[in-house]
Protein backbone atom coordinates (compact mmCIF):
# COMPACT_ATOMS: atom_id res chain seq x y z
CA UNK A 1 0.00 0.00 0.00
CA UNK A 2 2.74 2.36 0.58
CA UNK A 3 4.34 1.33 -2.70
CA UNK A 4 1.67 2.50 -4.16
CA UNK A 5 0.94 5.64 -2.57
CA UNK A 6 4.57 6.60 -2.39
CA UNK A 7 4.44 5.78 -5.80
CA UNK A 8 1.85 8.77 -6.55
CA UNK A 9 2.72 11.01 -4.81
CA UNK A 10 5.88 10.84 -6.30
CA UNK A 11 4.29 11.54 -9.64
CA UNK A 12 2.22 14.45 -8.32
CA UNK A 13 5.34 16.25 -7.25
CA UNK A 14 6.94 15.51 -10.72
CA UNK A 15 3.80 16.88 -11.94
CA UNK A 16 3.96 20.25 -10.12
CA UNK A 17 7.78 20.33 -11.08
CA UNK A 18 7.54 20.42 -14.79
CA UNK A 19 4.47 23.14 -14.00
CA UNK A 20 5.70 26.35 -16.01
CA UNK A 21 6.57 28.76 -13.14
CA UNK A 22 6.21 32.09 -15.51
CA UNK A 23 3.51 33.04 -16.83
CA UNK A 24 3.24 36.17 -18.57
CA UNK A 25 0.57 38.52 -17.76
CA UNK A 26 -2.54 39.67 -20.14
CA UNK A 27 -1.32 42.90 -20.78
CA UNK A 28 2.23 44.76 -20.16
CA UNK A 29 1.64 46.37 -16.55
CA UNK A 30 4.77 48.09 -17.02
CA UNK A 31 3.20 51.64 -17.76
CA UNK A 32 0.91 50.80 -14.50
CA UNK A 33 4.23 50.39 -12.79
CA UNK A 34 6.25 53.18 -14.45
CA UNK A 35 3.32 55.85 -13.53
CA UNK A 36 3.80 54.90 -9.39
CA UNK A 37 7.77 54.54 -9.28
CA UNK A 38 8.51 57.87 -7.24
CA UNK A 39 12.20 59.42 -8.77
CA UNK A 40 14.62 58.25 -6.24
CA UNK A 41 16.13 61.82 -5.29
CA UNK A 42 12.94 62.54 -3.65
CA UNK A 43 13.37 59.60 -1.08
CA UNK A 44 16.33 61.49 0.30
CA UNK A 45 18.64 60.14 2.69
CA UNK A 46 17.26 56.64 2.18
CA UNK A 47 14.93 56.70 5.07
CA UNK A 48 12.71 53.40 4.84
CA UNK A 49 8.93 54.54 5.62
CA UNK A 50 6.48 52.23 5.25
CA UNK A 51 2.82 53.98 4.86
CA UNK A 52 1.68 52.42 7.96
CA UNK A 53 5.12 53.49 10.01
CA UNK A 54 4.54 56.83 8.62
CA UNK A 55 1.02 57.24 9.68
CA UNK A 56 2.22 55.83 13.46
CA UNK A 57 4.47 58.05 13.80
CA UNK A 58 2.19 60.71 12.66
CA UNK A 59 -0.30 59.91 15.08
CA UNK A 60 2.22 59.04 17.90
CA UNK A 61 3.82 62.82 17.34
CA UNK A 62 0.36 64.78 16.72
CA UNK A 63 -1.29 62.46 19.85
CA UNK A 64 1.55 63.18 22.35
CA UNK A 65 1.69 67.22 21.15
CA UNK A 66 -2.14 67.06 21.88
CA UNK A 67 -0.87 65.54 25.38
CA UNK A 68 1.76 68.30 26.01
CA UNK A 69 -0.74 70.95 25.27
CA UNK A 70 -3.19 69.66 27.33
CA UNK A 71 -1.00 69.40 30.29
CA UNK A 72 0.04 73.01 30.04
CA UNK A 73 -3.46 74.42 29.96
CA UNK A 74 -4.51 71.75 32.54
CA UNK A 75 -1.53 73.81 34.78
CA UNK A 76 -3.03 77.05 33.85
CA UNK A 77 -6.50 75.45 35.15
CA UNK A 78 -8.01 75.86 31.49
CA UNK A 79 -9.27 72.31 31.74
CA UNK A 80 -12.31 72.73 29.25
CA UNK A 81 -9.36 74.60 26.95
CA UNK A 82 -7.53 71.75 27.34
CA UNK A 83 -10.07 69.33 26.61
CA UNK A 84 -10.56 71.22 23.34
CA UNK A 85 -7.02 71.28 22.66
CA UNK A 86 -6.82 67.18 22.87
CA UNK A 87 -9.44 66.96 20.54
CA UNK A 88 -8.17 69.46 17.71
CA UNK A 89 -4.86 69.37 15.17
CA UNK A 90 -1.81 70.05 16.12
CA UNK A 91 -0.97 73.58 17.20
CA UNK A 92 0.04 76.02 14.39
CA UNK A 93 3.71 75.83 15.71
CA UNK A 94 6.15 75.57 12.80
CA UNK A 95 7.52 72.11 14.61
CA UNK A 96 4.20 70.38 14.54
CA UNK A 97 2.99 71.84 11.17
CA UNK A 98 0.44 68.76 10.38
CA UNK A 99 1.56 69.44 6.78
CA UNK A 100 4.80 67.69 7.26
CA UNK A 101 3.05 64.49 8.36
CA UNK A 102 1.09 64.14 4.45
CA UNK A 103 0.55 60.73 2.83
CA UNK A 104 3.59 59.71 1.29
CA UNK A 105 7.24 58.43 1.59
CA UNK A 106 9.15 61.77 2.74
CA UNK A 107 8.59 62.50 6.26
CA UNK A 108 11.91 61.95 7.58
CA UNK A 109 13.22 65.13 8.13
CA UNK A 110 10.20 66.89 9.59
CA UNK A 111 9.67 63.68 11.47
CA UNK A 112 12.65 63.54 12.99
CA UNK A 113 13.30 67.34 13.49
CA UNK A 114 9.69 67.29 15.14
CA UNK A 115 10.60 64.34 17.38
CA UNK A 116 13.60 66.22 18.57
CA UNK A 117 11.56 68.76 19.80
CA UNK A 118 9.26 66.52 21.73
CA UNK A 119 11.59 64.71 23.21
CA UNK A 120 13.68 67.60 24.47
CA UNK A 121 9.72 68.98 25.83
CA UNK A 122 9.55 65.44 27.84
CA UNK A 123 13.24 65.73 28.99
CA UNK A 124 12.17 68.65 31.43
CA UNK A 125 8.68 66.55 32.69
CA UNK A 126 10.80 62.96 33.16
CA UNK A 127 13.30 65.25 35.09
CA UNK A 128 10.69 65.77 37.84
CA UNK A 129 9.63 61.90 37.77
CA UNK A 130 10.96 60.09 41.26
CA UNK A 131 14.08 58.23 40.18
CA UNK A 132 12.24 54.73 40.31
CA UNK A 133 9.66 56.26 37.89
CA UNK A 134 12.74 57.69 35.53
CA UNK A 135 14.41 54.08 35.56
CA UNK A 136 11.36 52.11 35.08
CA UNK A 137 10.52 54.69 32.08
CA UNK A 138 13.67 54.88 30.34
CA UNK A 139 13.99 51.18 30.23
CA UNK A 140 10.55 50.90 28.93
CA UNK A 141 11.64 53.55 25.92
CA UNK A 142 15.17 51.61 25.15
CA UNK A 143 12.65 48.41 25.00
CA UNK A 144 10.38 50.17 22.69
CA UNK A 145 13.32 51.35 20.91
CA UNK A 146 15.25 48.35 20.63
CA UNK A 147 12.48 46.59 19.40
CA UNK A 148 11.23 49.47 16.95
CA UNK A 149 14.75 48.54 15.27
CA UNK A 150 14.66 45.26 15.22
CA UNK A 151 11.36 45.29 13.29
CA UNK A 152 12.75 47.93 10.72
CA UNK A 153 15.85 45.78 10.58
CA UNK A 154 14.11 42.90 9.11
CA UNK A 155 11.38 44.98 6.80
CA UNK A 156 14.76 45.32 5.08
CA UNK A 157 14.66 42.33 4.66
CA UNK A 158 11.26 41.62 4.06
CA UNK A 159 9.84 44.83 2.31
CA UNK A 160 5.72 45.40 3.26
CA UNK A 161 5.65 41.82 5.31
CA UNK A 162 2.08 42.98 6.49
CA UNK A 163 2.70 40.78 10.27
CA UNK A 164 6.32 43.04 10.61
CA UNK A 165 4.38 46.26 9.87
CA UNK A 166 1.76 45.55 12.18
CA UNK A 167 4.57 44.87 14.49
CA UNK A 168 5.75 48.33 14.18
CA UNK A 169 2.27 50.19 15.00
CA UNK A 170 2.16 48.18 17.98
CA UNK A 171 5.54 49.17 18.68
CA UNK A 172 4.63 53.22 18.03
CA UNK A 173 1.73 52.83 19.92
CA UNK A 174 3.08 51.28 23.16
CA UNK A 175 5.59 54.03 23.00
CA UNK A 176 2.38 56.34 22.74
CA UNK A 177 1.27 54.74 26.01
CA UNK A 178 4.25 54.86 27.65
CA UNK A 179 4.48 58.69 26.65
CA UNK A 180 1.22 58.89 27.93
CA UNK A 181 2.23 57.70 31.46
CA UNK A 182 5.15 60.40 31.50
CA UNK A 183 2.02 62.83 31.38
CA UNK A 184 0.26 61.51 34.19
CA UNK A 185 3.19 60.95 36.44
CA UNK A 186 4.81 64.42 36.03
CA UNK A 187 0.96 66.06 36.12
CA UNK A 188 1.02 64.04 39.39
CA UNK A 189 -2.59 64.17 39.90
CA UNK A 190 -3.58 61.08 38.93
CA UNK A 191 -6.24 61.87 36.86
CA UNK A 192 -7.02 60.70 33.61
CA UNK A 193 -7.79 62.04 30.04
CA UNK A 194 -9.23 60.90 26.76
CA UNK A 195 -7.03 58.30 25.45
CA UNK A 196 -5.27 59.95 22.65
CA UNK A 197 -3.91 57.09 21.45
CA UNK A 198 -7.81 55.74 20.22
CA UNK A 199 -8.87 59.08 19.70
CA UNK A 200 -6.44 60.25 16.85
CA UNK A 201 -7.16 56.47 15.43
CA UNK B 1 17.84 29.38 -2.59
CA UNK B 2 19.01 30.58 -6.31
CA UNK B 3 16.55 29.20 -8.60
CA UNK B 4 17.81 27.05 -11.33
CA UNK B 5 18.26 28.62 -14.90
CA UNK B 6 19.17 26.80 -17.80
CA UNK B 7 22.90 27.34 -19.36
CA UNK B 8 26.32 26.99 -18.66
CA UNK B 9 28.26 27.93 -15.16
CA UNK B 10 29.39 30.44 -17.14
CA UNK B 11 26.28 31.98 -19.02
CA UNK B 12 24.52 31.85 -15.34
CA UNK B 13 27.36 33.88 -13.72
CA UNK B 14 27.52 36.41 -16.62
CA UNK B 15 23.71 36.65 -16.09
CA UNK B 16 24.17 37.01 -12.42
CA UNK B 17 26.96 39.95 -13.01
CA UNK B 18 24.53 41.85 -15.30
CA UNK B 19 21.77 41.64 -12.91
CA UNK B 20 23.82 42.61 -9.84
CA UNK B 21 24.89 45.81 -12.69
CA UNK B 22 21.33 46.52 -13.24
CA UNK B 23 20.43 46.43 -9.45
CA UNK B 24 23.01 49.14 -8.62
CA UNK B 25 21.77 51.07 -11.40
CA UNK B 26 18.49 51.02 -10.16
CA UNK B 27 19.40 51.50 -7.07
CA UNK B 28 20.97 54.88 -8.26
CA UNK B 29 17.56 55.93 -9.88
CA UNK B 30 17.41 54.26 -13.45
CA UNK B 31 13.72 53.60 -14.25
CA UNK B 32 15.15 51.63 -17.40
CA UNK B 33 17.31 49.60 -15.46
CA UNK B 34 14.57 48.44 -13.57
CA UNK B 35 12.61 47.90 -16.50
CA UNK B 36 14.53 45.58 -17.78
CA UNK B 37 14.68 43.90 -14.22
CA UNK B 38 10.89 43.98 -14.48
CA UNK B 39 11.02 42.19 -18.02
CA UNK B 40 13.23 39.69 -17.37
CA UNK B 41 11.16 38.43 -13.84
CA UNK B 42 7.33 39.41 -14.76
CA UNK B 43 6.62 36.11 -15.70
CA UNK B 44 7.70 34.52 -12.56
CA UNK B 45 6.45 36.84 -10.01
CA UNK B 46 3.03 37.04 -12.45
CA UNK B 47 3.33 33.00 -12.28
CA UNK B 48 3.58 32.75 -8.18
CA UNK B 49 0.87 35.46 -7.58
CA UNK B 50 -1.27 34.16 -10.40
CA UNK B 51 -1.09 30.57 -8.32
CA UNK B 52 -1.08 31.83 -5.27
CA UNK B 53 -4.49 33.89 -5.34
CA UNK B 54 -6.22 32.15 -7.89
CA UNK B 55 -7.70 35.04 -9.13
CA UNK B 56 -5.98 36.80 -12.48
CA UNK B 57 -7.01 40.76 -11.72
CA UNK B 58 -5.98 40.31 -8.09
CA UNK B 59 -2.81 38.92 -9.44
CA UNK B 60 -2.18 41.72 -11.97
CA UNK B 61 -2.53 43.89 -8.61
CA UNK B 62 -0.06 42.59 -6.63
CA UNK B 63 2.45 41.61 -9.46
CA UNK B 64 2.10 45.72 -9.60
CA UNK B 65 2.60 45.95 -5.80
CA UNK B 66 5.28 44.03 -5.56
CA UNK B 67 7.58 45.78 -8.33
CA UNK B 68 6.33 49.12 -7.00
CA UNK B 69 7.68 47.70 -3.29
CA UNK B 70 10.60 46.58 -4.56
CA UNK B 71 11.41 49.70 -6.39
CA UNK B 72 10.97 51.13 -2.81
CA UNK B 73 12.96 48.90 -1.28
CA UNK B 74 15.77 49.11 -3.76
CA UNK B 75 18.13 51.04 -1.34
CA UNK B 76 17.92 48.42 1.43
CA UNK B 77 18.70 45.68 -1.04
CA UNK B 78 22.14 44.36 -0.11
CA UNK B 79 22.62 41.48 -1.91
CA UNK B 80 22.02 38.69 0.27
CA UNK B 81 20.07 36.71 -1.51
CA UNK B 82 19.78 36.27 -5.57
CA UNK B 83 17.25 39.33 -6.65
CA UNK B 84 14.56 36.96 -7.73
CA UNK B 85 14.59 35.34 -4.40
CA UNK B 86 13.79 38.76 -2.57
CA UNK B 87 11.25 39.84 -5.37
CA UNK B 88 9.53 36.48 -4.63
CA UNK B 89 9.55 37.59 -1.29
CA UNK B 90 7.59 41.07 -1.46
CA UNK B 91 5.24 39.35 -4.39
CA UNK B 92 4.41 36.87 -1.60
CA UNK B 93 3.57 39.98 0.82
CA UNK B 94 1.69 41.84 -1.54
CA UNK B 95 -0.58 38.35 -2.18
CA UNK B 96 -1.20 38.09 1.92
CA UNK B 97 -2.00 42.09 2.12
CA UNK B 98 -4.06 41.76 -0.59
CA UNK B 99 -5.64 38.61 1.52
CA UNK B 100 -6.23 40.58 4.38
CA UNK B 101 -7.82 43.63 2.64
CA UNK B 102 -10.07 41.25 1.09
CA UNK B 103 -10.67 39.18 4.36
CA UNK B 104 -9.13 35.70 3.85
CA UNK B 105 -11.20 33.72 1.07
CA UNK B 106 -10.54 29.98 -0.27
CA UNK B 107 -9.87 29.50 -3.90
CA UNK B 108 -13.80 27.92 -3.67
CA UNK B 109 -14.58 31.53 -5.42
CA UNK B 110 -12.17 31.83 -7.91
CA UNK B 111 -12.46 31.91 -11.26
CA UNK B 112 -9.92 28.84 -11.84
CA UNK B 113 -11.39 28.34 -15.20
CA UNK B 114 -10.45 31.35 -16.12
CA UNK B 115 -7.03 31.13 -14.63
CA UNK B 116 -5.95 28.00 -16.61
CA UNK B 117 -6.86 29.96 -19.31
CA UNK B 118 -3.90 32.22 -19.08
CA UNK B 119 -1.34 29.26 -17.71
CA UNK B 120 0.74 27.70 -20.74
CA UNK B 121 0.50 24.20 -21.40
CA UNK B 122 4.25 22.80 -21.28
CA UNK B 123 3.36 19.52 -22.55
CA UNK B 124 1.41 20.53 -25.60
CA UNK B 125 -0.54 17.75 -27.05
CA UNK B 126 -0.49 15.46 -24.00
CA UNK B 127 -3.93 14.98 -22.55
CA UNK B 128 -4.44 18.12 -20.44
CA UNK B 129 -3.67 16.80 -17.19
CA UNK B 130 -1.42 20.13 -16.56
CA UNK B 131 -4.54 22.19 -16.55
CA UNK B 132 -6.49 19.50 -14.54
CA UNK B 133 -3.45 19.98 -11.85
CA UNK B 134 -3.66 23.78 -12.58
CA UNK B 135 -7.68 23.93 -11.77
CA UNK B 136 -7.21 21.79 -8.74
CA UNK B 137 -4.71 24.18 -7.68
CA UNK B 138 -6.97 26.72 -8.04
CA UNK B 139 -9.50 25.29 -5.92
CA UNK B 140 -7.21 24.32 -2.74
CA UNK B 141 -8.04 26.68 0.28
CA UNK B 142 -5.84 29.18 0.69
CA UNK B 143 -3.08 28.33 3.01
CA UNK B 144 -2.66 24.80 1.42
CA UNK B 145 -2.49 26.45 -2.34
CA UNK B 146 0.52 28.69 -0.79
CA UNK B 147 2.45 26.50 0.36
CA UNK B 148 1.95 24.23 -2.53
CA UNK B 149 3.06 27.05 -4.90
CA UNK B 150 6.01 28.07 -3.08
CA UNK B 151 7.14 24.15 -2.26
CA UNK B 152 5.85 22.42 -5.03
CA UNK B 153 5.93 24.61 -8.19
CA UNK B 154 8.49 26.72 -7.03
CA UNK B 155 11.01 24.65 -5.43
CA UNK B 156 11.28 26.30 -2.43
CA UNK B 157 12.45 24.50 0.96
CA UNK B 158 9.62 24.44 3.98
CA UNK B 159 11.99 26.74 5.83
CA UNK B 160 11.86 29.62 3.31
CA UNK B 161 8.09 29.01 2.19
CA UNK B 162 7.43 29.02 5.89
CA UNK B 163 9.49 32.49 6.52
CA UNK B 164 8.09 33.99 3.45
CA UNK B 165 4.30 33.05 4.86
CA UNK B 166 4.89 33.72 8.17
CA UNK B 167 3.86 29.91 9.43
CA UNK B 168 6.05 27.28 11.49
CA UNK B 169 7.75 25.28 9.50
CA UNK B 170 5.61 22.23 11.05
CA UNK B 171 2.43 24.09 9.63
CA UNK B 172 3.78 24.48 6.46
CA UNK B 173 4.46 21.12 6.34
CA UNK B 174 1.10 19.92 7.34
CA UNK B 175 -0.30 22.40 4.57
CA UNK B 176 1.76 21.19 2.00
CA UNK B 177 0.49 17.30 3.40
CA UNK B 178 -3.14 18.59 3.23
CA UNK B 179 -2.69 20.23 -0.53
CA UNK B 180 -1.14 17.13 -1.83
CA UNK B 181 -3.87 14.84 -0.13
CA UNK B 182 -6.76 17.24 -1.90
CA UNK B 183 -5.13 17.11 -5.10
CA UNK B 184 -4.91 13.55 -5.38
CA UNK B 185 -8.43 12.94 -4.40
CA UNK B 186 -9.22 16.24 -6.65
CA UNK B 187 -7.40 14.59 -9.26
CA UNK B 188 -9.03 11.00 -8.78
CA UNK B 189 -6.05 9.23 -7.47
CA UNK B 190 -7.43 8.23 -3.83
CA UNK B 191 -4.67 6.23 -3.71
CA UNK B 192 -2.69 8.93 -2.48
CA UNK B 193 -4.40 8.70 0.89
CA UNK B 194 -4.56 5.29 0.90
Amino acid sequence: MNGVRDESAGRLEEALARLPRSVEPPGDLWPAIEARLEPRDSRSGGRRWQWPAAAAAAVLLVAASSLITASLLRRDNTRDDAVVAQRSPAPSGAVLAPAAFGPGQALGPAYLAARGELARSLEARVARLPPEGRLQLERNLAELRRASEEINAALELSPGDPLLEELLLNVYQDELAVLASVNQMAAGNGGTTNDPTRMQL
Amino acid sequence: MTEPEAGSEFERARRAADERALVESAKRGSTAAFETLYRSHVGKVYGLCLRMTANTAIAEDCTQEAFIQAWRSLPSFEGRSAWGTWLHRIAVNAVLAQARRRGERTGADAPADEMAARLPDPTAGNDGGVLDLERAIAGLPAGARRVLVLVGVFGYSHEEAAAMLGLAVGTCKSQLHRARQLLGERLGAPEVDA
